[in-house]
């Protein structure tokens, strides 16, 4: 089971610390009358009269799950590929820069605006530069992790052309991959004090048959400080475990099969457990918006996967440990997922 | 050989790339006659009339002149370890954030400056924040990489105070560590569009006796563009130590060793390097002049690979011997290529 476990350790880090350390009243900005940051008073503006992105944002979870029918054959089956290895060589977890990939859109950045550059610098110690003076793509900019960014204001609307990434990242953390054609497009509208809207846009012809894209809600982090999130152990570490299969007689697989359901991280969370071909099946409903790319079947959310006998009541599917948990009577009562933060108990609907 | 050869790559890696790809004119900044910038024009200066840091700079790897004496003794026993090592754990080598090292202050970096925040954006893509709002240092941050970095003005003068570091990180490249209670001062200066000078001392009593000070200089790089430089290969993968290539087996008779002994000149990359070549204790030892912008360290012992073949704390050394058996250059050799250094005494 390490290896399962160690995924999630990076997990956990990349999870938007619940809390932050400091509790900093920052000065200067609109509160109300009870003393709280006014998260719906306008928009600050620079000198320019252009609203100002400035300040510590937490970017909510990002769902960016294409169509396969939208991808090219290569594109899904490399994501199916990937899906197998548990994702390990998504660059995050190699301690690479994450690149344009969707879901770190999501957690902890801090924007600096001046009048000709922008700088997106976010909590794993990485940073993109988008620069406003005035200049154009590139027309052939040598390859890169964070890519070539360039921006213009469209009313209140800051579009930003991005080219020249190098072909190492991912656009989803379930392994959708892009060339080094990719071009992206984003729409930054910062509506009032405390919300920005960013519109991304992926366009890549060589890896996704028509562009797609996904919305991330930013919430301005007001009176506190963004913290280091270091990655520091690579995935290369992660041992993927080749035990001799145990086998686990038909009739105890029979006696698991139900739904367990229950509440993780704030979200209800419902386990659907079903035999097919004389092997166990596991289906999570409610944890895309979760796991870091272990959570569900990859590209397809419906898809069930198999669930690893390692004991008679210890299973592993998605990188997780499921334990079984049975009465004094045979009767399976609950199921638990084994998490690196704890287990979680999911009590049987049926 | 391949350990120093693979040490170089990294170094190589980490380098100034002397050529980028873009030349691209900046437009709104002053130029001279003949259309290049001006770095003599007046300092940019922002919306509160002090100095605006904002731009691209580059600058060399700064001299360190840290006396041995200075450190406590557990400090120089781990510098000793990393020596042998070949610095293979220093943090910019494992793809780890540098932190404070003095090393990292050389380089491609850019800072953007607004009237609240100053961000300073490494080429290798990490970066740090020091705030400018008027807050004072916490109390008890948070060990982190980075530190926690407060600026206020002082005149045209930016003073930078900074706590709450890990001791993960290096104070150079040599191998300096530091504790956590290490506290950094950085005193900025733009004297005009084209130069910044800082002044960074580090005070760590547990480690060093006295505090120590380098300072930085850097240019602004105009008209063009910074290019990544991220770290992809780890040095998990280098292989021994100086232990093992001491223990290699080859023995110069010591008459030969002698007709080494020497001064030689010559011109790395763009920086002229003077290396003299001592005998001490019956050993070779290469003290290198002018090479803290390339490499680690200024005394290597030199273990023989071959009679004429030397290596020197992972960089390949060898005597060009003509037919009295008399040196007449050293080689350095590099991942880049070799260097040739011609005997001037």
């Amino acid at each position: 089971m390490r290896s399962f476990l160690a995924a999630l350790v990076l997990i956990a880090v990349a999870t938007p610390a619940a809390a932050q350390w400091l509790d900093r009243k920052w000065p200067g900005i609109p509160r109300t009358a009870d003393g709280k940051p006014n998260l719906t008073a306008p928009a600050p503006r620079g000198p320019d009269g252009k609203p100002d992105l400035s300040g510590v944002w937490d970017g909510e979870n990002v769902v960016a799950r294409p169509n396969p029918s939208d991808l090219q054959p290569w594109v899904v089956d490399l994501a199916h590929k990937y899906q197998q290895e548990y994702f390990r060589t998504r660059p995050y977890y190699q301690c690479r820069p994450s690149g344009p990939e969707a879901e770190r859109y999501a957690g902890w950045k801090r924007v600096l605006q001046t009048p000709t550059t922008i700088a997106i610098i976010s909590d794993d110690l990485t940073s993109r530069v988008i620069h406003t003076d005035g200049r154009t793509l590139e027309k052939d900019p040598p390859p890169s992790y964070m890519g070539y960014s360039v921006g213009r204001w469209e009313g209140d609307t800051l579009i930003v052309d991005s080219e020249g990434f190098n072909d190492k990242t991912w656009v989803s953390r379930y392994g959708v991959s892009h060339t080094e054609a990719l071009h992206v497009t984003e729409r930054f509208r910062r509506a009032d004090f405390g919300h920005m809207q960013i519109d991304v846009t992926f366009t890549d012809p060589g890896a996704f048959v028509k562009p797609w894209g996904f919305k991330v809600n930013m919430l301005l982090k007001a009176d506190t400080e963004m913290l280091e999130a270091i990655c520091e152990y690579s995935s290369d570490n992660w041992t993927v475990t080749k035990d001799t299969p145990v086998s686990v007689p038909a009739d105890v697989l029979a006696r698991y099969v139900g739904v367990y359901s229950g509440i993780y991280g704030g979200n209800k969370r419902t386990i659907d457990v079903t035999l097919s071909g004389g092997q166990l099946m596991v289906k999570i409903v409610g944890a895309a918006d979760i796991e870091g790319g272990l959570g569900t079947a990859g590209l397809d959310p419906d898809a069930a996967q198999p669930l690893v006998p390692r004991s008679q009541t210890l299973f592993e599917a998605f990188g997780l440990g499921f334990e079984f948990i049975v009465n004094d009577k045979g009767v399976v009562t609950d199921l638990v997922e084994i998490h690196i933060s704890g287990p979680y108990k999911f009590p049987r609907q049926r | 050989m391949r350990l120093f050869l693979a040490a170089l790559v990294l170094i190589a890696g980490t380098m100034p790339a002397s050529a980028q790809w873009l030349d691209r004119r900046w437009p709104d900044i002053p130029r001279n006659a003949d259309g290049k910038p001006s770095f003599a024009a007046p300092t940019p200066r922002g919306s509160g009339g002090k100095p605006d840091l904002s731009g691209v700079w580059n600058g060399p790897v700064p001299e360190l002149l840290l006396d041995p004496a200075n450190a406590q003794p557990w400090m120089n026993e781990v510098v000793g370890q990393r020596v042998q090592e070949y610095w293979k754990k220093r943090p910019s080598y494992q793809c780890l954030p540098s932190g404070p090292e003095a090393d990292r202050f050389a380089g491609w970096k850019r800072i953007l400056q607004t009237p609240t925040a100053i961000a300073i954006l490494n080429d290798d893509l990490t970066y740090r924040v020091i705030f400018m709002d008027g807050r004072e240092l916490e109390a008890n941050p948070p060990p982190s990489w980075m530190g926690y970095s407060v600026g206020r003005w002082d005149g045209d003068t930016l003073i930078v105070d900074s706590f709450g570091y890990n001791d993960k990180t290096w104070l150079s490249r040599y191998g300096q560590g530091h504790t956590e209670a290490l506290r950094v001062r950085e005193q900025w200066r733009r004297p005009d569009l084209g130069h910044l000078h800082v002044e960074v001392t580090f005070t760590d009593p547990a480690a060093y006796v006295k505090p120590w000070s380098f300072t930085a200089d850097m240019t602004l790089a105009a008209d063009t563009e910074m290019l990544e430089a991220v770290c992809e290969q780890t040095s998990d993968r280098w292989d021994g130590t100086a232990a093992d290539a001491a223990n290699s087996g080859v023995t110069v008779p010591p008459d030969v060793l002698a007709r080494y002994v020497g001064v030689y000149n010559g011109m790395y990359l763009t920086n002229k390097r003077t290396i003299e070549v001592l005998l001490s204790g019956g050993k070779l030892i290469a003290k290198i002049t002018g090479a803290a912008g390339v490499d680690g360290g200024e005394m290597r012992p030199l273990i023989p690979r071959s009679q004429t073949m030397f290596e020197g704390l992972g960089i390949g050394y060898r005597f060009i011997v003509n037919d009295k058996g008399d040196a007449t250059a050293l080689e350095e050799i590099h991942i880049s290529g070799d260097s040739r250094f011609a005997r001037q005494k």
